[in-house]
């Protein structure tokens, strides 16, 4: 694994997590740029309608992570292939944090993200908070990796998978709360 | 070599330091913060990043 204590390639771990964080981010922002780019298509609907919209597909984000409720993801069901990162170490970790990153061209298993991806669409944000928002989604994602690589464990993957239905089904919770607040305010 | 009981304070910090509920914790306090104050850039950033977290694969 990229950031696991038992790393043997020539090249610093720090290094690499620099240049996959750096991959993430600019996916994410790739994303987000595209987002806003379509997000003009909803603005002929009431923004009632709009903000109903987003708080319903969150309120199903909420009820999915909770197995309330089935819903299939359309997400792009394929693994970033690993010759990528066995080519070039720096430029792989790039490609592999910018695919990653733009949360199109791999598993996307969370319900958050599409949340976020309708709620961007349908609120027809401005360029800044629009592009900041898959920057941000980029960040996020980094701080598995260098969480994971400053706990120098392996131990931690374990930590993770244990807490991982409790994190998935929180967040759903936080980004519902959050949305509700900023968007019903804004009526 | 340090004795195991020399090590174990330093061990358990990091291992508090890099809780996974721990960014989480962060980010959903900006996030509400963010929108209770009506900061629209900061609350979808960081509701971002919570979806980017969200998907916490191993790497």
């Amino acid at each position: 694994m990229l950031f696991s204590p038992g790393w043997r390639a020539p090249v610093r771990q720090s290094h690499v997590l620099a240049v996959f964080t750096l991959g993430l981010l600019a996916g994410g922002t790739l994303t987000a740029t595209v987002l806003w780019l379509l997000s003009g298509l909803g603005a002929p609907l009431p923004s009632g309608v709009r903000t109903g919209a987003i708080l319903a597909v969150a309120a199903l984000g909420v009820a999915r992570e909770a197995g309330w409720v089935r819903i299939p993801l359309p997400q792009n069901a394929r693994q970033i292939p690993q010759d990528v990162l066995q080519r070039r170490v720096r430029l792989g970790a790039l490609q592999f944090g910018f695919e990653l990153g733009t949360g199109v061209r791999t598993f996307v298993s969370a319900s958050a993200p599409y949340v976020i991806a309708l709620g961007l669409l349908l609120s027809h944000q401005g360029p800044v908070a629009t592009i900041l928002t898959g920057t941000g989604f980029g960040a996020g994602r980094a701080v598995t990796a260098t969480v994971r690589y400053a706990s120098r464990h392996d131990e931690w993957d374990d930590r993770r998978i244990t807490r991982m239905p409790l994190l998935t089904n929180a967040i759903g919770v936080t980004v519902l709360v959050a949305l509700a607040v900023l968007l019903l305010r804004g009526l | 070599m340090p004795a195991p009981s020399e090590t174990l304070p330093a061990g358990r910090l990091r291992r508090g330091l890099t809780e996974p509920l721990l960014p989480f914790a962060a980010l959903a306090l900006l996030a509400l913060a963010a929108s209770a104050a009506e900061q629209t850039v900061l609350c979808w950033a960081s509701v971002g990043a919570l979806a980017g977290y969200a998907l916490s694969g191993s790497v």
